[in-house]
């Protein structure tokens, strides 16, 4: 009963996992002998200024993208909380729709939404006096307006997992806080965000790891410009890998982030949830 | 990997979740103000997030609605002089969009049937079936779920060329079939059930595989409408995937969101037919999602996370 599910994951999952650290050890192409060539693919990543100004143009994306959905995320919980539960049900459902609206059409949308002469943000503060932005078409705005897109698609998930948080507390100890006098504020900084640190650290990682992973956003809205001011790492890597005749490069900067990424995630899902995991 | 890889990755791995009767009961809890701000402060804030949420695809479903011209008229304007259902009419009848449409349905009904029965199949197995190496193997499946999509993409894509996948269904339904994010979520609620009700049916003399299909299966639902819906989604969206692997031009299994895309690079100026098909591709999905609401918020528990 496990074996075709082993049989997929070994095919589809393992073995290119283990064919991508052996050919980035090659000169590796469709259409030539491969020569092993050692760590060069590694070295060229890594000399590459390219790559690192993705890397940065990445950390820079989810400074912007991580921190909107966390607050967002925990207002809406601690929104919703307060809210019958016919309102709750309706404010639960409008937030997850995004999640279910692909990446294409969030593109499309949004394309027309930052349109130069006619699209609705630059209606918008023309209302309030200000010019007309090429919001995508400037190197300076470009990364800024695809975090819109990033946090409106992410912040379902991240709302609801917040809730079920938050709904976790026990509800005793808000009101023996109260009896106390102790205000709202102080109520959501010494019990509500103490208590929710796991799945706060949980969403954290989760969205940091998924936010500078993006590239469908600006493969779509963008190709990566104007002068790369959106090319993030994996953009970076998939344009390299469909441009190239040889992969290495794409493969070794792949890998590079794997190790730092799934090194971080697996670290933090062990802090959290180890023995829970793997023991049920 | 394949078709839902970055799906997933973002999705997935926060989707550790065992549906608890308890999400459903806390629902029911009454509304209580704990916040700061008074009743019309909560209600302007609820306002902003239907508003937030929901503004931009009912800009897009109305925008569908106008004529050729006035999409872009200068200046904005939400709402179309006169409605018009022309641009829904047309690209409806547009034989290219029926069968992108029709691939994406298709295709995703056949992934998800794959996905649900793969995955419950290793589910139950990891969690009543002992075997050598079990927990070996059952670290080994979790430890992919922490994998990057890029990490494995490229090479896939290299193994699925040389297998001779490239432009066909397969390539679209079989690799990503198997995802341990589902192996891990159906287990979970098979853990859950008490092995006392399998243990008459054991010494009647059912085997393994009955008591699966005739016990666990139907008490599956909640756990497989989650799973199901997951995988129709992940289908349905994918776009990067399906451009790396269908490559020749104008395929029989070029998919919706293929279309909308070289739709959008190569008549740019359409917008109201854009607009109006991009529409009609998100509606399926958020009616599917509508009618299965229930199941998917409160599937929505992080398991163990406390």
């Amino acid at each position: 009963m496990l074996a075709p599910a082993l049989v997929l994951l070994g095919i589809f999952v393992l073995w290119p996992l283990v064919y991508a650290w052996y050919v980035s050890f090659f000169n590796w192409s469709f259409y030539t002998e491969s020569t092993f060539v050692g760590l060069r693919n590694f070295r060229l990543v890594l000399a590459d200024p390219v790559f690192w100004a993705s890397i940065g143009r990445g950390l820079r994306f989810s400074v912007i993208v991580v921190p909107g959905i966390m607050i967002l995320a925990f207002a809406f919980a601690n929104l919703v909380k307060t809210m019958g539960s016919r309102m709750a049900t309706w404010l639960k459902v409008s937030i997850y729709i995004p999640t279910v609206i692909s990446g294409v059409i969030a593109s499309i949308v949004f394309v027309l939404i930052y349109e130069y002469r006619q699209g609705l943000l630059n209606w918008l503060i023309s209302l309030v006096g200000f010019e007309n932005q090429p919001w995508l078409g400037s190197a300076s705005t470009a990364l800024l307006a695809l975090t819109a897109p990033a946090i409106w698609l992410g912040l379902g998930l991240a709302s609801l997992i917040m809730l079920a948080g938050l709904l976790d507390i026990p509800e005793s100890y808000f009101e023996s806080a109260e009896l106390d006098g102790a205000k709202w504020w102080q109520r959501t900084v010494f019990i509500t965000i103490p208590l929710m640190r796991n799945i706060g650290l949980y969403l954290l990682v989760t969205s940091f790891v998924a936010t500078i992973q993006q590239y469908e956003l600006p493969l779509i809205m963008t190709q990566g410009g104007p002068t790369q001011s959106t090319l993030l790492p994996n953009l970076h890597i998939f344009l390299r890998f469909t441009n190239d005749v040889t992969v290495g490069y794409s493969i070794a900067a792949a890998l590079l982030l794997f190790v730092v990424l799934g090194g971080l995630s697996a670290v933090i899902f062990r802090v959290i949830n180890s023995e829970k995991a793997v023991d049920g | 990997m394949a078709a839902n890889a970055p799906i997933v990755l973002t999705d997935g791995t926060r989707e550790l979740t065992s549906p608890t009767p308890a999400a459903a009961h806390r629902r029911r809890r009454s509304a209580r103000a704990t916040g700061p701000g008074g009743t019309v402060l909560r209600y302007v804030f609820s306002a902003l997030i239907f508003l937030a949420a929901l503004f931009p695809l009912a800009w897009m479903a109305i925008s569908g609605f106008k004529a050729r011209n006035e999409v872009v008229s200068s200046p904005f304007q939400f709402f179309p002089d006169v409605w018009q259902p022309q641009n829904y009419v047309e690209i409806a009848s547009d034989p290219q969009f029926l069968r992108a449409v029709g691939v994406s349905f298709g295709g995703a009904l056949l992934f998800a049937a794959l996905s649900l029965t793969v995955n419950s199949m290793a589910a139950y197995a990891f969690a009543r079936l002992e075997f050598a190496f079990k927990r070996t193997i059952w670290v080994a499946v979790l430890m992919t779920m922490f994998i990057p999509g890029m990490a494995i993409l490229l090479t896939s894509y290299i193994v699925v060329t040389r297998m001779g996948m490239l432009n066909t269904l397969a390539v679209l339904v079989v690799p990503g079939a198997a995802a341990a994010v589902h192996i891990f979520f159906i287990r979970q609620f098979y853990l859950g059930i008490p092995t006392s009700i399998e243990e008459a049916a054991l010494i009647d003399g059912a085997d393994r595989w009955r008591i699966f299909t005739a016990i666990f299966l139907p008490m599956s639902k909640p756990v497989f409408v989650v799973v199901g819906i997951t995988s129709f989604l992940a289908f349905w969206n994918a776009y990067v995937w399906p451009i790396m692997t269908i490559t020749e031009p104008d395929s029989a299994l070029t998919q919706i969101q293929q279309y909308l895309a070289t739709f959008r690079s190569e008549r740019r100026i359409e917008y109201g037919l854009l607009l109006a098909g991009s529409t009609l591709a998100a509606t399926p999905v958020i009616v599917l999602f509508l009618i299965f609401q229930r199941y998917i918020i409160s599937g929505i528990r992080i398991s163990g996370i406390k």
